[in-house]
């Protein structure tokens, strides 16, 4: 009786905490109807600090986001519907308020209600009445014809007869030369880059077929993105639609890259070999721990590969780059890095993720953009302790081609060499890449980096696979034989018995 | 997928029940099991699932003890027996021991063995402490303050709260919003390259459930201060003290729970 009673009690002390965290929890502010002045409001509380206050951009953020916070009082709006000259419609500024600019500070913003947003945007034209005054109307947007492989093809001619190719680039990667001039800029007075096709999670305008065709046909004001709402006919902006469409990458995302076995290691970057093996792409983002930080990075993937024979191991790096640079005019070299522990050990620890520490030191092969590929090993023992080794048996080959980066690293297996890590096939090897991007002035800590991921060298598939199933299914179909046999036997016997 | 595991447990029961009516104690015995499994599946619908493990070696345990049961009398086992040998010998089920014993018996010992022989590669996974225990002590740009009771100071300068608040909005879209979010719900423009991503402070169950001198030292120390349980190696949580004073990590804190409607613990 009294063992149940202590139960009990037990029970009862352990529910107590419980209801006490129920109490603490944070009650959710009850939502009132909402009035035009509660714009200015919220506007405050949550586009102040990047927009302005007065909506001129004169704001904390300006230093530290690239594009730059809109000056809504500058009265030019990038994204519309309507035709050029004319203000965006609510629509539009509901639609930017809603979704943001993908590849930008510009937040999606869920949170607010319907209403909440009205005033927002009641509030938003407030700042530039003139450009108001007068009603925008939005050129037509539905009823997209559907994409074949003709209309892309149509869209790709297209793409090169109204020098899109100029910005854009061969490949729709960004890298077309007019963009690397330095009057290339922004009506605010930035620099802006033509925008990368490829990378689809980065178009400001949405990546949907209707927003590249909306981007199209309205421009994007005060960019050199212009309207060709007027140059180009209707079904020849959907036929660029569908092809800019048809260029998007979709990104396979996950914790592990499988490295293949292969009996002879590619050859360079271009070897038909790298398309049989599965990639992994790493979301890169600006190194934010260690002055000097990175907050305007733009390089925003790195798309990994590896093939190993017993003896070598090669991993093959891909990003893009809008402008190649190998150091001319006291601009940083373009640059890569793949990092790995100096010391593989079982377990979850490993060294820091960036450049590791001086407990745990990591080992990073660097490449950097030149004529003679030269490969620099380097360990680090932190962010402020880095040195190259003397000796390396790492090589690579760099390719930039149509705004895409590739390198190729190779290195055996087990170099021998103090250190640097020996790989085995069948563990998991931790590693994470650092990019740099010359033109940004990435150079040192300001770098473009990646978490830990592993990569794995596949064993070949034990022989047993293929044999023990099929055994142990015809054992068990030997053995239901002589049982059935058996006890037909002892039944037909028993019957005749009767 | 773990709704169907109630109904498991239902046909399993009802097999049971015709069973016994029709007295066959062999289909009795599969019923049983079948409830036993469906039910220790199900649980996994209220409670943190039971491992496989732990119902494998349950399941095993179950089918001893009923077959020790079922045993106990020579009579009753051979009834136990009968169907099964029915289906072995009799001439009239043909087609079910062709069906049974032929087919489908080999073909799943096949895949159970190939499921047992074929190597899984898993990456290592680690638990993470997300709210680790502070240390008691800690040193900020070499100065010792004790966390332990430590409030933040300028709560007591109730004339200046609005100005403090402001200043910590400014200073957390210069350092923090990359990562941490405009709206401080941890989906800001950067967070997507780390791992962990960057924690959210919305909601009653993030900052909420912390007292600030926990905010104070978490900020402060960064990813150096977390212990081998938090995976400090994974961390991208900045060390403030090398960017921030004292004073503007205790702003930018007002302003996170400002920001967010939250109240530190106390
Ligand atoms: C963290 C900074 C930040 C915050 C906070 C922010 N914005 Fe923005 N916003 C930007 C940036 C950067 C752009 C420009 C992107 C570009 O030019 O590609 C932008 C663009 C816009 C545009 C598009 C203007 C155009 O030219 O079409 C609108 C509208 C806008 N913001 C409204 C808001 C509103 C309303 C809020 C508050 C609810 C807000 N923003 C909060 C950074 C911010
Ligand atoms: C003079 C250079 C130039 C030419 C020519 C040009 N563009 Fe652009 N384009 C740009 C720039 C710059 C941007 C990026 C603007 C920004 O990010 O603010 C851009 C952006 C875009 C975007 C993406 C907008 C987004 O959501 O991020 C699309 C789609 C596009 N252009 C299509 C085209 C097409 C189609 C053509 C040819 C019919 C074309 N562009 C011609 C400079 C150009």
């Amino acid at each position: 009786m009294t063992n149940i009673a202590a139960i009990l009690l037990l029970i009862v002390s352990l529910l107590l905490p419980v209801s006490g965290y129920a109490d603490d929890k944070h009650k959710p502010e009850e939502k009132k109807p909402i009035e035009a002045s509660q714009g200015k409001t919220i506007y405050d509380s949550w586009c102040a600090q990047c927009h302005g206050y007065k909506g001129d951009a004169d704001a904390y953020t300006k230093d530290v986001t690239l594009p730059l916070p809109r000056d809504f009082a500058f009265g030019v709006y990038k994204f519309r519907s309507s035709a050029p000259g004319e203000p965006p419609t609510d629509a539009d500024l509901t639609r930017i308020i809603r979704k943001g600019n993908p590849g930008t500070s510009m937040p999606p913003w869920e949170r607010f209600s319907d209403d909440e947003v009205k005033a927002i945007v009641q509030h938003v034209k407030t700042f530039a009445p003139d450009v108001f005054s007068s009603e925008a109307k939005s050129i037509k947007l539905d009823n997209p014809p559907k994409s074949t492989p003709e209309s892309i093809a149509k869209g790709k001619e297209l793409f090169n007869m109204a020098k899109c190719v100029e910005c854009h680039g061969k490949e729709g990667r960004g890298d077309g030369e007019k963009g690397w001039q330095a009057d290339f800029k922004t009506d605010w007075g930035y620099r802006v880059a033509p925008a990368n096709y490829t990378q689809g999670w980065e178009l400001r305008n949405g990546s949907d077929l209707v927003d590249i065709y909306r981007t199209i046909s309205a421009g994007l004001a005060g960019t050199p993105m212009t309207s060709y709402l007027d140059s180009l006919k209707d079904d020849e902006r959907w036929s660029l639609a569908h092809f800019i469409k048809s260029l998007q990458l979709t990104r396979k995302l996950g914790v592990a890259l499988k490295v293949k076995k292969v009996e002879s290691l590619p050859v360079g970057t271009d070897d038909a070999k790298w398309k049989d093996v599965e990639y992994l792409d790493l979301p890169i983002g600006g190194q934010l721990m260690f002055e000097p930080r990175n907050f305007t990075s733009v390089i925003t993937n790195a798309r990994v590969r590896g093939v190993y024979t017993p003896k070598e191991i090669a991993i093959m790096l891909e990003w893009t780059d809008k402008q190649p640079s190998k150091g001319a005019d006291n601009i940083p070299q373009d640059s890569a890095r793949i990092q790995f522990p100096v010391k593989l050990v079982d377990g979850a620890e490993r060294p820091y993720f960036y450049m590791g520490s001086r407990k745990a030191p990591a080992n990073l092969w660097q490449w950097k953009a030149s004529d003679d590929n030269k490969v620099v090993e380097l360990i680090a023992k932190g962010f402020d302790l880095v040195e190259s080794k003397e000796k390396t048996d790492i090589s690579a080959v760099g390719t930039y081609t149509d705004g895409l980066y590739r390198v190729v690293f190779k290195r055996a297996l087990n170099t021998g060499q103090e250190g640097s890590p020996a790989f085995m096939v069948g563990k998991f090897i931790p590693f994470s890449v650092t990019l740099f991007d010359g033109n940004n002035a990435e150079d040192g800590n300001k770098s473009a980096i990646s978490a830990w991921y592993f990569l794995m060298m596949e064993p070949p598939t034990p022989i047993k696979v293929y044999v023990m199933p099929p055994i142990a299914a015809i054992l068990v179909f030997a053995l239901g034989l002589v049982m059935a046999n058996n006890t037909k036997k002892t039944r037909d016997q028993r019957k005749k018995k009767k | 997928m773990l709704k169907i595991y109630p109904v498991l447990a239902a046909v399993g029961l009802l097999i049971s029940i015709v069973s016994v009516i029709r007295k066959s104690s062999f289909f009795n015995f599969l019923g049983i099991l079948i409830l036993l499994f469906g039910l220790l599946k199900s649980a996994g619908l209220f409670i943190p699932p039971f491992p496989g493990q732990v119902i494998t070696m349950y399941m095993a345990m179950s089918i001893f003890s009923f077959l020790i049961y079922f045993s106990i009398q020579e009579e009753t086992f051979q009834a136990f027996l009968e169907p099964m040998r029915a289906v072995l010998g009799d001439e009239d089920k043909k087609i079910l021991r062709v069906l049974i014993v032929f087919i489908a018996l080999p073909l799943l010992t096949g895949f159970i063995t190939y499921t047992k022989v074929v190597p899984v590669y898993e990456p290592p996974v680690s638990a993470r402490i997300v709210h680790p225990e502070p240390p008691s002590q800690m040193e900020f740009r070499g100065k010792t303050i004790n966390v332990i009771g430590l409030e933040n100071p300028l709560r007591k300068d109730t004339a200046n709260f609005a100005k403090n608040v402001e200043d910590g909005k400014k200073i957390y879209y210069q350092n923090c919003f990359y990562c941490h979010g405009d709206d401080l719900d941890g989906k800001g423009h950067l967070a997507q390259a780390y791992n962990p991503l960057p924690l959210p402070f919305r909601g009653g169950d993030t900052i909420a459930q912390l007292p600030e001198s926990f905010v104070f030292w978490r900020v402060s120390k960064g990813w150096r201060g977390l212990p081998a349980g938090s995976g400090p190696w994974n961390s991208s949580m900045p060390s403030f003290e090398d960017f921030l004073t004292e004073e503007e990590v205790w702003k930018v804190s007002m302003f996170i729970y400002e920001a967010t409607g939250n109240k530190p613990r106390t």
